[in-house]
């Protein structure tokens, strides 16, 4: 019944305004006035991006000079004196007296957070996305996936209230003092109340758990049932199938997700905010120290930015938005680079014929 | 009606406020100040034609005062609403410099590099303020400090309540040997700039190295915790056995009220006081000897054997130059308004803060600061 | 031998088995502790009064304000675009844009908030704002409406175009007549998982909606915005059970805006499924 032409010129996306097209007249004067006016609306976000980078960069360029690669190694990051001394002078740019601008308390924090998150996140999303996909039956799917999902829209402020009054005060009764007990070096000392690397670093697991596992659950369901039963004819127990066949099956995907939820990690500001402590210029000595990450750190000293009247801090700020913005814009496109070639994006809507 | 008895209460108030009897204003839109020095600045206020709202942001030390402010405010003249809110000095500063908000809250005096930078940007204050040093050590009550123990606090050189130096302070007292956990403030606080600048008036070694202002590099203290807010650092130091923070007076009776205790601090002429009304005033009134036109005086470590040592005028930051003629004039009404006895700076809601009134021989000063605000 | 290997695969379960209880449980923990928590404060007075008489009505007004904002701006300028991606553009282009859209996708929100703070608010003096607000939002959801959009239009079958194109519509016409109403289930959806994430941003919006203590009003420029993340933000920091409970009462809010909007969003996609399946010729 299907009359599939296999005329040339099927009119849809793969041609789109092909000279073909045009040359048969399919589209009228119209057509052309309105696909311009739509293309102006999808070229927004390329000007987005081009805008937002071109920007940050501009704002970073006085501190990028300023600092050259001591912003690299130097281990403290401070506005100085902004109410005495004379202001300090490099390649013809000025900055507070006192002022040291470096990264790496910043850095430190926001790699060794998410190493941390990630860290827990993929074995606990992997194994309980293989749990829904193979273990739960079909009209169990949709309650349990809730879960996800609900994790999934969560405010990063409510996990930040989460940990502050739930999470960290429970585990620094429970978990932490146990782990404290083991006295294993910089996994030791007080817990204190809670708010500290290891329950930021927690509580981020939790939030890109979600990215992770839903993801990796639309891959374990994507796997072809052919190979899941080859390998049950073959005699393989359900966990040595799961083992040996499909997780590897996906293994690149899961890698993908990963590196998406990596992304996620890195750039989290508020909960990190919240729940970190806030501790600029000290490098955690033990896993309960607090600490600062980059996005915290902007966030927080943003506000009281332009009492330094040369300037210098607003740009040295964005010196630091401009490494996290590197940083992240990396591990996004690292993960999406890595997802095209399995054709899971990022969000589970159907696929097209 | 109602116009001409606002009219007669603005006029009221000018008059009580200039003191001399120099024609007062009226609520025309003639130009205000005469260029005198004398007593007899008297900016031109009243109600404004149109409603104008004055956005204000920044210290949250300022910010309970201003809060009670509003409404008599906009009783007295119906065409001006004040919005405060809090966030920090730093933030007021930044703001008033931005221009996001007309009014930047600071207990802080803008600092050279911003005079400069932003001429026309002033900062008018409305009111003294000081700052107390609450502690949280289960037993121990009536607690003496000095700034150099503070500066060795929160250096990391005296870690435990019990340390000899405190002691030496306190004899009498059985001190526990609990470890000191210092709060600080992690946003750009004008707490922190008196704070800091006691410390620095006191101990040598914190003036050449972290010295003041309202964002200093903190020594790293192992321990120390971090609060956003005056109300944040009562939170943080009730939670924490063992704390030392140091909270503006607007905030003391929450902390008293949640059992934090609050220090006696050491004056320069080596007594030992607490901020009252009485303390606050001695400390203005010694610093207020000479200030300079701009305004920009620290009330810290003052003469004086009633002084209390951390004592700072309230700021406005506000640009000189405002984008309507309205506008101008409902911030002068304000500010006039707030430095007002009988209006915000009376008693009744100076003390629920423990804030004193303006000294005198500022006054004038000041209103000649508030003239300068026009369109 | 095979006690051994059955003993392995229970142990894997198990160890699955936990992995997802650790998933279930901090989503059941946050979503009763934040209810938990709100309890004290809940009551007719909340959505009555505002923040400066320890209700919050003006926040969620604001936060519902810039849904709206969100709507209008990245709403349309995201499903222009995504049928542009989806019906007009040449294959080379598609790729270059759709290039562009996933890296935006993964912006830090605090660089979209420097930046608009920088620029919107300062230099262009529009102070904090409901414009600098939802432009702010609008470049960070715009990528997830312009891909489900594509998407979606390309999920309607061929079929369906080459029959308009038969019977002599133009595209644009066809675009409009024939391709819509299936694939809207799906754009719909898209526009609430943008609707959603924008209900529970902060970072972004703290420098550039500012906050305010009274109902938010229509004005594009120099009036701050109040939103409900804010109040959460702040309140967590203060001192006393009151406040704690009002943070938890605005964070529970937020989370049923976004539950509801996932729930729509769930119904749309199934609705999309539906409405495509039959078509399949």
């Amino acid at each position: 019944m299907t009359a599939t032409a296999e005329r040339a010129t099927v009119p849809g996306p793969p041609s789109g305004l092909s000279a073909r097209a045009r040359r048969r007249s399919e589209l009228t004067g119209r057509d052309v006035t309105v696909s311009a006016v739509l293309a102006v609306a999808a070229f927004v976000p390329a000007a987005a991006l081009v805008w937002l980078t071109y920007e940050m960069a501009k704002q970073a360029y006085p501190a990028i000079v300023f600092n050259g690669w001591r912003f690299f190694t130097t281990k403290t990051f401070t506005l100085g004196n902004l109410y005495g001394g004379t202001p300090i002078v490099h390649h013809g740019y000025q900055a507070a007296h006192g002022a040291q601008y470096g990264v790496l308390p910043f850095l430190f924090g926001t790699v060794v957070s998410s190493a941390i998150a990630v860290v827990v996140a993929v074995p606990l999303s992997v194994g309980g996305a293989l749990f829904l996909a193979d273990r739960v039956p079909a009209r169990l799917q949709g309650a349990l996936g809730t879960f996800l999902e609900v994790l999934a829209g969560i405010p990063s402020v409510v996990f930040g209230l989460w940990g502050v009054f739930t999470f960290g005060p429970l585990m620094s009764r429970t978990g932490f003092k146990w782990l404290a007990a083991l006295h294993i070096p910089w996994l030791s000392g007080s817990p204190g109340a809670g708010q500290g690397l290891l329950t930021a670093s927690l509580v981020l697991a939790v939030m890109i758990i979600p990215i992770i596992a839903s993801t990796t659950r639309e891959l374990f369901r994507s796997v072809p049932p052919l190979t899941k039963e080859g390998a049950v004819a073959l005699g393989l127990t359900p966990s040595e199938t799961a083992r040996h066949v499909t997780i590897p099956f996906v293994r690149t995907g899961i890698l993908a997700a990963t590196i998406l939820g990596l992304g996620r990690a890195l750039g989290e500001t508020i909960a990190v905010l919240i729940i970190s402590g806030n501790a600029l210029n000290i490098y955690p000595h033990s896993i309960f120290d607090p600490f600062s990450t980059m996005a915290a750190g902007i966030a927080a000293i943003l506000d009281g930015a332009l009492t330094d009247s040369t300037g210098m801090a607003l740009h040295a700020l964005g010196e630091v938005g401009l490494v996290l913005l590197l940083v992240t814009l990396l591990a996004n496109l690292g993960g999406r680079f890595l997802t095209r070639r399995f054709s899971v994006g990022g969000l589970p809507v159907g696929r097209g014929i | 009606m109602r116009r001409l008895v606002l009219l007669a209460a603005v006029g009221a108030v000018a008059l009580a406020a200039c003191g001399s009897s120099s024609p007062t204003s009226s609520s025309t839109s003639t130009t205000s100040a005469s260029s005198n020095t004398s007593n007899s600045v008297t900016p031109n206020i009243g109600n404004p034609t149109a409603a104008v709202t004055i956005n204000e942001s920044g210290s949250s030390l300022l910010y309970p005062f201003l809060q009670e402010l509003v409404t008599p405010l906009h009783t007295q003249y119906s065409n001006i609403t004040l919005a405060p809110a809090p966030g920090g000095s730093g933030k007021g500063i930044s703001d008033a410099i931005a221009g996001t908000v007309q009014l930047g809250g600071s207990d802080a005096y803008l600092s050279p590099g911003q005079l400069t930078q932003n001429p026309g940007l002033m900062n008018v204050p409305i009111v003294v303020s000081a700052q107390a040093v609450n502690y949280n050590v289960p037993g121990v009550s009536n607690l003496k400090l000095t700034g150099d123990i503070l500066a060795k606090i929160y250096s990391g050189k005296i870690v435990s309540w019990s340390d000899p130096a405190i002691a030496a302070v306190n004899s009498g007292t059985r001190l526990p040997s609990t470890k000191i956990v210092p709060v600080r403030r992690v946003d750009s606080s004008g707490d922190t700039f008196i704070f800091t600048s006691f410390l620095s008036a006191t101990n040598t070694t914190w003036q050449n190295g972290p010295g003041f202002g309202t964002t200093v590099t903190w020594p790293a203290v192992p321990g120390e915790l971090t609060a956003n807010g005056n109300p944040g650092m009562v939170q943080t130091c009730k939670a924490t056995p063992g704390c030392v923070a140091y909270v503006g007076v607007s905030a003391e009776s929450s902390a008293q009220s949640v059992g934090l205790g609050e220090a006696m601090l050491q004056n320069k002429a080596g007594g030992f006081v607490q901020p009252t009304a009485d303390t606050i005033t001695a400390a203005a009134t010694a610093g207020s000897a000479n200030v300079p036109d701009n305004l920009a005086q620290p009330l810290i470590y003052e003469d004086g054997a009633q002084s209390y040592p951390i004592v700072n005028f309230e700021y406005i930051v506000v640009k000189s130059t405002q984008s309507s003629a309205d506008l101008a004039k409902a911030i002068r009404t304000f500010l006039s308004f707030a430095i007002d006895p009988s209006g915000g700076s009376s008693q009744s809601y100076l003390s629920k803060e423990d804030f004193v009134a303006l000294p005198s021989t500022v006054v004038p000063k000041v209103k000649v600061a508030i003239a300068k605000i026009t369109p | 031998m095979r006690r051994r290997r059955r003993f392995l695969d229970l142990t894997f379960w198990g160890l699955a088995l936990l992995a997802f209880v650790c998933i279930a449980l901090p989503s059941l923990s946050i979503v009763g502790s934040v209810i938990h928590q709100a309890v004290p404060v809940l009551g007719w007075s909340l959505f009555t009064q505002r923040t400066n008489a320890l209700g919050i009505e003006n926040a969620i007004l604001g936060s519902l304000l810039l849904l709206v904002g969100v709507l209008v701006v990245a709403g349309t300028i995201g499903v222009a675009g995504g049928v542009y991606l989806a019906e007009f553009a040449p294959a080379r282009l598609q790729r270059f844009l759709r290039f562009f859209s996933d890296v935006l996708a993964g912006m830090p929100s605090i660089v979209v908030g420097y930046i608009g703070y920088v620029t919107l608010v300062v230099a262009f003096h529009w102070g904090f704002s409901l414009l600098a607000a939802v432009v702010a939002l609008s470049v960070l959801v715009l990528p997830y409406i312009v891909k489900t959009t594509e998407v979606s239009f390309r999920q309607v079958p061929t079929t369906l175009r080459e029959a308009a194109a038969g019977l002599g519509l133009p595209r644009s016409k066809t675009v409009w007549r024939i391709l819509l109403p299936p694939a809207a289930s799906g754009v719909i959806s898209g526009l609430i998982v943008a609707l959603a994430i924008s209900t529970g941003e902060l970072a972004p919006l703290l420098f550039t909606a500012g906050f305010s203590d009274q109902n938010p009003t229509l004005q594009l420029l120099h009036h701050q915005v109040p939103y409900l993340t804010s109040v959460t933000f702040t309140d967590l920091a203060l001192p006393g059970a009151r406040a704690h409970a009002t943070a938890a009462a605005a964070a529970a809010v937020s989370l049923a805006i976004v539950v509801i909007l996932i729930a729509a969003g769930r119904l749309m996609t199934v609705r999309a499924r539906r409405a495509t399946r039959g078509m399949a010729l």
